[in-house]
């Protein structure tokens, strides 16, 4: 797999969406199981509309979140990698 | 309600147990003909809502075959859809026309799994014990290609196809499906009864076993392989279901809730049926569901065992069928005191003369 560029674009693939449940609680529900997101993986998530590049999902991140001191880029990459692993994601650039 | 048990996450809705396929290693019931009974559709549409209140965020539509029931089917798939729960439908795709899948797919269905036998015609047919596979593989590239529903390519492994587990793959290539299960046979229902004829050997397994962990590297990010052990050949027993009662319920087609598909084996314990009492009281307060839930009902080696909660000691059903007693350590443990039971059916594996008996109404033993 080729690594992932920060003007790749991210988009849910078919049977890939995001479930908050009544609790406030973020899941990812995918073919025949779900993954409880945290309140930053969730907002990755919801970043991801099929427009905006990994750049922009980094800078909207940064907005959200007072991350003074955190690698928000990283946290961004490596989140995408592992739904790219899973073929959860897929990329257009 | 019990504070400190938490709700169920996924429903397995058992929608009929009909099928036209005849497959030995199938994990239903032997007695198919008790559950001619089956729910109708209002009473179903009740039970999504019943999931949905419960906290339940995933439902799977299976059987038998549930396209048998198609109207019935796509009823029930919007109404999952209303609830905002994601539906799974496991078919082996027999029945799965673009018409079908249009309306299915109009009314929210998330994904589908569609099994083949094998990735050659007549070997499927030969297996499934009828004609069916030029439609299947139609019917799977057909759903592969739209792009608007994600779908799984399923195959149990057993004896008479693990040795092509690499044309399945190859076929999961060429189609670009995304995900595919390969799936050794687990031992219920008509598989135990077959088993002598359906579980592969340690050979065949452990080249899966290393075919299968290649073929995961070589395509990730392209295609995930969902891999399902054959736990007979492993030290360590299945963390079934996560758990008795943790996070599975299915509904059988004449409403009976059971904590696992293969439940209704533990002929020691009384299942209590959706048509009277609600998915909640059942799960909370049913004396099956809390029979094997967390820890405390364990007996040795699993009481003191630290893997205690890594695998819940295993498989219940399995302890039942080959030791009579729900409440021991899993056979299939390298630990338990009854490996030897499990031993056994591996030794005798293959050298049957016996030839499988077809998973049928007609072929059910007498009760």
């Amino acid at each position: 797999m080729k690594p992932i560029d920060p003007s790749s674009v991210p988009r849910l693939l078919p049977g890939v969406r995001l479930r908050t449940l009544a609790g406030g609680e973020t899941m990812l529900l995918v073919p025949e199981g779900a993954v409880k997101l945290s309140a930053t993986s969730a907002a990755v998530v919801e970043s991801i509309d099929g427009k905006r590049d990994i750049a922009g999902i980094v800078a909207r991140m940064n907005e959200r979140f007072d991350a003074a001191g955190a690698d928000l880029a990283a946290d961004v990459s490596s989140l995408l990698e592992e739904f790219a692993q899973r073929v959860w994601i897929g990329f257009d650039s | 309600m019990n504070a400190r048990v938490a709700h169920p996450l996924s429903l397995l809705a058992e929608i009929t147990y009909r099928c036209n396929l005849q497959c030995a290693y199938c994990y239903n019931p032997l007695d198919l003909s008790s559950y001619r009974d089956e729910m109708r559709t209002d009473e179903w549409l009740r039970v999504i809502g019943e999931a949905a209140a419960l906290g339940i965020v995933q439902i799977h539509f299976s059987g038998g075959e549930p396209t048998l029931r198609a109207d019935d089917l796509v009823a029930m798939v919007a109404a999952a859809r209303v609830h905002g729960l994601y539906s799974n439908l496991i078919t082996q795709g027999t029945f799965l026309s673009d018409a079908l899948l249009d309306r299915l797919v109009e009314s929210g269905l998330d994904h589908a799994q569609i099994s083949v036998q094998s990735a050659d015609a007549g070997a499927g047919d030969l297996i499934a014990g009828a004609t069916v596979h030029a439609a299947k593989f139609d019917a799977l590239a057909r759903a592969a290609a739209r792009g608007d529903l994600a779908v799984t390519l399923n195959c149990v492994l057993h004896r008479a196809n693990i040795d092509d587990a690499e044309g399945i793959i190859a076929l999961a290539e060429r189609l670009g499906i995304r995900r595919l299960e390969l799936a050794n046979a687990q031992m219920y229902g008509w598989a135990h009864r077959n088993r002598a004829t359906v579980l592969a050997s340690r050979e065949q397994v452990a080249r899966t076993d290393a075919l299968v962990a290649r073929a995961q590297e070589r395509l990730r990010g392209k295609l995930d392989i969902v891999y399902v052990r054959a736990d007979y050949y492993d030290a360590f027993p299945k963390p079934c279901m996560n758990g008795w009662g943790r996070q599975f319920m299915t509904v059988a087609p004449n409403g009976r809730a059971l904590p696992c598909p293969a439940a209704a084996a533990i002929s020691s314990l009384r299942f209590e049926n959706v048509r009277e009492g609600t998915l909640e009281e059942i799960w909370y307060r049913s004396a099956a569901f809390s029979a094997y839930r967390g820890t405390a009902w364990m007996t040795e080696p699993c009481r003191s065992c630290e893997r205690r909660d890594v695998d819940f000691g295993g498989c219940r059903c399995q302890a039942f069928l080959l030791a009579g007693d729900a409440a021991l350590t899993d056979p299939a443990c390298s630990l338990s005191p009854h490996r030897d039971l499990v031993d056994a059916i591996i030794d005798h594996a293959g050298i049957s003369t016996r030839v499988s008996v077809a998973r049928n109404a007609r072929n059910e033993p007498p009760a």
